[in-house]
């Protein structure tokens, strides 16, 4: 009889654990503290189009819009963490911010470290090259060759992809931008390798110097990234994705921050 | 005082010939070798703006950039300048375990480089700290002339913990360099001091603070007035942990405009004019000391 009372005790025992498991989980899940917050962290990082200041000191970008857009749908405010890009992932997984939307891919390393969405959006890994250095250069095999140098951002996938196309070249790496679009305007490199698309815009911007070459180094899923253990907001993501791509709002966004130079007025 | 009258001499035109002769061929080597198309109208706009909205000439991204800089400047050295006193009286500690901790603190800190001690404070200590302080939460709390008054002091309540972490190795880095400073001036006031205010019947504690520390620091003040100055130059490097101060803003700023070289110029210009200002006075001190000596 005793032993009958002790065993229904461990059943109930480990049924109402089970329940309480579940509910600490969903506490413990970002969505529940951003809703409890009423504000949705984004970590972010300077990336023409995708994330940038204007000129009167906001955020803007086509990361920006996609966070705004979330943060409103969920009926949070929206705050942005500019972050250097090496620094994103290590800032949410010490909780800085909850979640990166900067134009990330999930690549299998970085999968490790944490989780990421469906892709939202695809983008192209592309050369804008410096006329006069690489001048008589038509595809992107002719860049693979030894006294070739390439710059990417320290980082970015655009490191891997150049190592794997032009395991040859002579690769550069720059933790900005800046530097490095005028070390290629300088001559002191032939190509810089960047994802879709600003190798473009900066061969319109600086149309006497630079040339886009339009062909492909790849092609990259972007996602937003989330820390570990946290099924509930993947899966908020996840849905929240495919409902913005079959309302035409991402479709909309890309056309206007890729296809269109609009924006251009914006930051100068 | 009667002044020297300066005689130029030949080797003075010389020099000034060559220094002009090697910025004109830099200006020339930017202009022909470099490619670069200046474009200085549009600097002035990143630092201020005329808002349409309210009527008002307002600070734009560079300003704000500065003014962090100044924050974190004015609240690293208030903060420095405390630690650095109390770990250099610790230094010079008869107690031994003072002086252990002390010398532990300096050798970790001076032997290490900044960028590595802000990585660790940044991610490792401050993600410890900082949550458990319930920092947040008890902003997010108070009224809103309070968060004004914050986020005049510090920063926006939403950066407030990033700001604090880096104030805090900042204060801890460079207190380091300061509690050497403070120790050199507390052991460079002769025994006799100590002697003849241990006779008078003073406590060690008051003979610190009426005695020692008072002279002390009279002698330090000129490197400590330097080691100050180079804490406003080294706050830059918390731009790494993405500080919204002057140089992050100015790399942001070169991300999206390009405007490479006239933002770096300003950058530069606008750190001089904090930097030359606090050297001048340290000069004025040195001049005043030197004068009250003699």
């Amino acid at each position: 009889m005793n032993i009958i009372v002790l065993i229904m005790i461990f059943c109930f025992a480990g049924a109402v654990f089970a329940v309480d498991v579940q509910k600490e989980l969903r506490k413990a899940s970002t969505i529940e503290k951003v809703i409890r917050n009423g504000k949705l962290r984004v970590g972010i990082s300077t990336f023409v189009p995708w994330a940038m200041q204007s000129k009167t000191g906001e955020w803007i970008g086509f990361e920006i819009d996609m966070a705004k857009k979330l943060a409103q749908d969920m009926g949070v405010k929206v705050e942005f963490i500019p972050t250097k890009w090496e620094g994103l992932i290590p800032s949410l997984l010490t909780g800085k911010f909850d979640l990166i939307i900067a134009g990330m891919m999930g690549t299998p390393q970085r999968a490790l470290k944490i989780n990421f969405t469906a892709p939202y959006d695809f983008s192209e890994m592309n050369m804008v090259v410096n006329k006069k250095v690489a001048a008589g250069f038509k595809t992107v095999a002719d860049f693979n060759k030894a006294g070739v140098t390439v710059l990417a951002r320290n980082g970015t996938t655009a490191v891997p992809a150049t190592k794997r196309v032009l395991p040859k070249a002579k690769l550069l790496l720059f933790s900005e931008n800046g530097p490095m679009v005028q070390e290629l305007l300088n001559g002191k490199a032939h190509a810089i390798v960047s994802s879709s698309p600003e190798p473009a815009q900066l061969a319109i911007k600086f149309s006497d110097t630079l040339f886009f070459l339009d062909e492909s180094l790849g092609k990259e899923p972007i996602s937003m990234g989330v820390r570990k253990g946290d099924p509930d907001t993947l899966a908020y993501l996840n849905n929240w994705i495919v409902v913005v791509k079959n309302q035409g709002f991402i479709q909309e966004k890309v056309n206007y921050w890729w296809k269109s130079m609009k924006w251009r007025s914006l930051i100068e | 005082m009667v002044k020297k009258k300066y005689h130029i001499k030949f080797s003075d035109i010389l020099i000034f010939i060559l220094v002009i002769a090697t910025i004109s061929y830099c200006i020339y080597r930017i202009n022909v070798g470099l490619n670069y198309k200046w474009a200085w109208h549009k600097i002035p706009q990143f630092l201020f703006r005329y808002d349409a909205e309210s009527g008002k000439w307002v600070s734009n991204i560079l300003m704000y950039g500065l003014y962090n800089t100044l924050r974190l400047s004015v609240w690293g050295i208030l903060l420095a300048g405390v630690f650095g006193t109390i770990m250099g009286i610790c230094r010079s500690s008869k107690i031994l375990f003072f002086r252990l901790i002390s010398g532990a603190y300096v050798e970790s800190m001076r032997n290490l480089p900044p960028l590595i001690i802000i990585y660790i404070i940044y991610f490792f200590i401050g993600d410890q700290v900082m949550p458990g302080l319930g920092l947040d939460s008890f902003i997010e709390a108070r009224s809103e002339t309070t968060q004004n008054f914050i986020s005049f002091c510090f920063a926006k309540p939403e950066y407030l913990t990033a700001f604090f972490s880096a104030l805090m190795t900042m204060a801890i880095f460079e207190g380091a360099y300061i509690t050497e400073i403070v120790r050199a001036g507390i052991q460079s006031i002769r025994r006799g001091q100590w002697e003849a205010s241990y006779a008078l019947g003073l406590s060690w504690w008051q003979q610190m603070r009426h005695i020692i520390l008072p002279q002390a620091y009279q002698r330090i003040l000129p490197p400590l007035a330097g080691q100050f100055i180079s804490l406003i130059k080294d706050s830059s490097i918390v731009s790494v942990i993405s500080i919204q101060e002057l140089t992050f803003q100015g790399t942001e700023l070169m991300t999206s405009t390009f405007l490479t070289m006239e933002i770096w110029i300003t950058v530069t210009v606008l750190y001089l004019m904090l930097t030359l200002p606090c050297s001048l006075v340290v000069q004025r001190i040195e001049i005043y000391f030197a004068k009250s000596k003699g």
